[in-house]
């Protein structure tokens, strides 16, 4: 694991900061799915921060899925989590033949960019609505 | 923000101070001060000098009782009870007050004496990751030596509650991270409660887990250190037209600046942004407040000290 730098004056709450780190850490593959974290004790000492700030890391982490609790054995990064990297790899040779098939329409690289950019959009905006009526 | 209580065994309160006042001559040094600090919790406390920190720990220690309200360590009035109470209390000052002519090896062996749970095993490991030699005497040691063995003193008996009073004044980062990790071993070894008082507000930030702020005797702030943080903002503010006066604005605890740009420090819940706008003035960034602008705009915020228009806003 990379080392944790964390800024205790910054704005932001301290187990904001780790939170982000970890899963950063695990997005990237830095952390492996499978893996143990560190315990509550030695994330804290380690890090020389309140063990609750460690608790309350790890307790987003596992209601946002990305680590299990075992009982009495520790924390777990989930064996579902695909590292982000791994994703983008994926992503890579769909938008590929996407591209090319806008290509045989005759599509210039700025219109493709346009289209991209409007569809994006256009789903980001239906996700706030439906938010905002959530 | 409420729901987590984790590292926390039930609902046992260490300290309960309530409705404790204290006044030396005509100054109030204490004003009717009430917490409670649950166990196995870190409680930062922070404040100016002479806002109360050192004298609201003697009264934990039972150095001075209670003019008027109470005090209760672990339930007990450590003025009425002060063997059974100090028995399991760890405490360190900014001038550790230790026998200059003894040694080291010494100083353990009379504080072993002293404490029925002087764990000597826990000492010596200490002694060792200190870097204390323990045939030196302790007049010759330095202010970081110290401060270090003042810190061994206090936490070999595995205290259930440590104070520590001001404990890195005037240390190197060293001894400072030392006595950091001191307080972090002392809430994870045994669920153990520390109280510590400090002007560092990251080191307050970093190991706390609940802030006291006092301020003039009065205490202005006592909540989860995260719920503080969430609950201030810190608004950079453009106006149209260059003031002469603070804006008001409803829910600032400091306002600051000059001409058209001005910065609030105010409540997350009550700052009433349409009111800016309607003032004429447009908000360029809203953004977390952090702990050190926070204390200030508290401090600042005293009608002793602050303009006639912080109270009018409040």
């Amino acid at each position: 694991m990379t080392p944790i730098r964390l800024n205790p004056s910054s704005g932001t709450p301290l187990y904001l900061q780790l939170l982000e780190h970890l899963k950063h850490s695990i997005e990237t593959g830095a952390i492996r799915a499978g893996e143990q974290l560190p315990s509550v004790r030695k994330m804290a000492e380690d890090l020389v921060i309140n063990p609750n700030t460690v608790v309350r890391a790890y307790r987003d982490l596992e209601r946002d899925g990305i680590v299990v609790l075992k009982h009495g054995s520790g924390v777990f990064v989930r064996g579902s989590v695909v590292p982000r990297t791994d994703l983008m790899k994926k992503a890579e040779p769909i938008l590929r033949s996407a591209v090319d098939r806008l290509e045989s329409l005759d599509l210039t690289e700025e219109e493709i960019r346009r289209l991209m950019e409007n569809e994006l959009a256009l789903r980001r905006t239906a996700k706030q609505t439906r938010k905002r009526r959530a | 923000m409420r729901e987590h209580e984790p590292l926390e065994s039930a609902s046992e309160i260490a300290v309960a101070v309530n409705h404790l006042s204290r006044s030396f001559g005509s100054r109030k040094a204490l004003n009717d001060v009430s917490f409670t600090v649950p166990r196995g919790r870190v409680f930062g406390l922070v404040g100016e000098n002479g806002a109360g920190k050192s004298t609201l720990i003697k009264h934990l220690l039972g150095l001075w009782r209670a003019e008027t309200g109470t005090v209760r360590v672990f339930g007990l009035d450590p003025v009425a009870a002060p063997t059974t109470v100090l028995g399991r209390i760890g405490y360190l000052s900014e001038q550790p007050d230790l026998p200059g002519w003894m040694r080291v090896d010494e100083l353990l062996q009379y504080l072993q004496a002293f404490y029925p749970r002087w764990d000597m095993d826990y000492a010596e490991a200490l002694r060792e990751q200190f870097g204390l030699d323990p045939a030196a005497r302790i007049k010759t040691l330095s202010k970081g030596q110290q401060a270090k063995l003042g810190l061994l003193a206090a936490q070999a008996h595995r205290p259930e509650l440590l104070l520590l009073d001001e404990p890195s004044s005037g240390l190197d980062p060293i001894v400072r991270r030392d006595i950091l990790e001191a307080i972090i071993r002392t809430v994870t070894d045994e669920g153990h409660t520390v109280i510590f008082s400090s002007h560092l507000l990251d080191e307050i930030e970093r190991v706390s887990d609940h802030l006291a702020m006092l301020h003039e005797g009065t205490l202005r702030l006592c909540a989860p250190l995260d719920e503080v943080k969430m609950r201030h903002r810190r608004l950079s503010l453009r106006f149209e037209r260059p003031r002469t006066e603070p804006p008001r604005v409803r829910g600032a605890i400091a306002v600051s600046g000059a001409g058209r740009a001005w910065t609030v420090i105010g409540d997350a819940a009550s700052i009433d942004r349409p009111a800016i706008a309607r003032d004429g003035g447009s908000v360029l960034d809203d953004s977390p407040a952090s702990l050190d602008e926070i204390f200030v705009a508290h401090t600042e915020a005293s009608p002793a000290t602050a303009g006639s228009h912080l109270r009018a806003v409040n």
